[in-house]
């Protein structure tokens, strides 16, 4: 299949009086994958996405969503994306089936009865339809608002930390839900600051105080950052790093040989979240520095 | 215009589902103004004088507590909707300003419909005010705008509060109307400045309205004062629409 973009980002600031939430950040996003913003709380993730959905305006810079700026016609923007927030959002004295079919109906969209009841399938609700949603757990509620952003059929959706409270069993089925829409065409967008989460995404965008740190898939993170070998003999240890693991492995095991000394080999590969966080630590070693040179100007 | 249209009628239909699935406001709503207005009563029994003309005050006092109750209800209603996300969902999902303030006003017509109708009953009961159907009507027609017009107000101030608590801050400015519209004592006998003021309340024209359907006059003889409520509610219609924002 041949790849389009989906999303264009150019160089967007956007500020909050004097709280810069995003600071020129840059990126491409293509049809049909799933990729992950992730960064902790305060890191922009939110305020992207509201900036590609067109709740809110960028400062400066410039973005579009299949070739559309979502802050001029938003209809035309909205019947194309999906959108779930933090908070399920929903009428709680509703049941799931109104509170989907109400959210649909602002789009032209025809037969809604059965697609409304697709998709309460698809998020496995049928028995629990008719009920009022203050009776539902967290997890269901989610579940309820994950229905109401796919209902109209989106071609991309947004999804603002969509697994936060909810159990590893039905995060691994939302995940599941995802695959299965980017096997359907539709890209997907989705915060999170879940290291482990991270990892389910084809592209990763890393966000640190507004500031796109990275941007790659999570393999190639991984692959870029360090692995380390340490080796005991008896209470010394010698700890070195791999440049190339695991490619460098054996050569660097050969050189201790049979040594009898050699009490315990550790490898220790760089998770997801060792990667971020040095990241981040790099990153703010060299605000600090801006900000002493600033102080001197 | 026809897609709109349904919009409207897709909003106004699920607030009068949530309406009809909540019987606790639907209650506040309906027997809280009926309670007051009976207090008003045993105060006035208990002031009761053959000179005192008790409808010149009661009938301007049930249009207060319509005004009040409606602003307060419709202003937390509104400001629980931004809270909870679903404005901002709504905005997301397709629906425009228009349609979200037209499809509550219109759900909560209904509403106000019924609260007026059994505010001025129990009115003319305890009351025996003694009126023709006429000028009950009359009466009934300008509580009833009064109350959509509360209800705009209320949607107008929703859009200034992030949170049920930053609706109180408002509460005194409708408090201030009983002195501003005369219906304590004639604004005739305020400082100038202040009866400049009036204007800036409903009720002011209600009032107006109200003591000349109480002598016998016609709805239409003080037309100036019921076109200038009407005025009143569009501009606050359209003000609460052009100043609903999807997000901060």
């Amino acid at each position: 299949m041949k790849q389009t973009t989906a999303v264009h980002i150019q160089k967007l600031d956007k500020n909050f009086g004097e709280v810069k939430a995003l600071k020129s950040v840059s990126l491409k996003i293509e049809t049909g994958q799933i990729f992950g913003l992730l960064g902790a709380n305060g890191a922009g993730k939110t305020t992207l996405i509201r900036l590609l959905i067109g709740s809110t305006k960028p400062s400066s810079g410039h973005l579009t969503i299949s070739g559309f700026d979502p802050t001029k016609g938003k209809r035309a923007i909205r019947k194309l994306i999906g959108y779930m927030p933090q908070s399920p959002a929903l009428y709680e004295d509703l049941t799931p089936r109104e509170n989907i079919h109400f959210f649909c109906q602002a789009h032209r969209i025809e037969n809604i009865s059965q697609r409304v009841d697709d998709v309460i399938a698809f998020v496995g609700l049928s028995e629990r339809a008719h009920d009022p949603v203050y009776k539902f757990s967290g997890g269901m509620k989610q579940r309820v608002s994950l229905a109401c952003a796919l209902v109209h059929q989106p071609k991309m959706l947004l999804l603002d930390e969509p697994t936060s409270g909810i159990d590893p069993k039905l995060r691994e089925a939302f995940w599941e839900h995802f695959r299965e829409l980017t096997s359907k065409g539709v890209t997907i967008i989705v915060s999170t600051h879940q290291m482990n989460e991270a990892m389910y995404c084809d592209r990763l965008a890393i966000l640190h105080q507004g500031v796109l740190l990275a941007n790659d898939t999570p393999r190639q993170l991984l692959w870029n950052n360090r692995s380390r070998i340490k080796i005991w003999r008896g209470e010394q240890v010698t700890e070195k790093d791999l440049i190339n693991y695991p490619e460098q492995l054996p050569g660097e095991l050969q050189s201790y040989g049979l040594d009898s000394s050699v009490s315990r080999i550790e490898i220790e590969e760089d998770t997801l979240e060792t990667v971020v966080l040095r990241m981040i630590n790099e990153q703010e070693a060299g605000y600090l520095k801006e900000a002493k040179d600033d102080q001197y100007d | 215009m026809t897609n709109m249209i349904k919009r409207v009628g897709v909003v106004t239909g699920r607030v009068l589902n949530q309406l009809r699935r909540d019987h606790r406001f639907v209650g506040i709503s309906l027997v809280f103004p009926l309670v007051i207005i009976y207090f008003i009563k045993v105060v006035f029994d208990a002031l009761a004088s053959p000179s005192f003309n008790i409808s010149v005050y009661v009938v301007p006092y049930a249009a207060f507590i319509i005004h009040f109750i409606t602003f307060i209800l419709t202003a937390i209603v509104l400001v629980r909707e931004r809270t909870a996300g679903t404005l901002a969902r709504m905005f997301v999902s397709g629906y425009n300003p228009i349609e979200i303030v037209s499809g509550y006003l219109l759900a909560y017509t209904v509403l106000a419909t019924v609260q007026s109708l059994l505010i001025l009953i129990e009115l003319n009961w305890i009351f025996e005010l003694g009126y023709d159907l006429g000028q009950l009507a009359s009466i009934y027609l300008v509580m009833w705008v009064l109350a959509i017009v509360s209800m705009a107000i209320g949607m107008l101030v929703s859009n200034f509060a992030r949170n049920e608590g930053q609706v109180f801050p408002f509460i005194p400015l409708v408090l201030l109307s009983v002195i501003l519209s005369g219906i304590i004592l004639p604004i005739e006998r305020l400082p100038e400045w202040v009866q400049a003021l009036s204007f800036l309340t409903p009720l002011y024209y209600v009032n107006e309205v109200i003591q000349k359907l109480i002598i016998g006059d016609g709805l239409f003889d003080d037309w100036p004062k019921l076109i200038g409520l009407l005025a009143y509610g569009l501009i606050i219609v359209s003000t609460a629409t052009l100043s609903l924002r999807e997000s901060d």
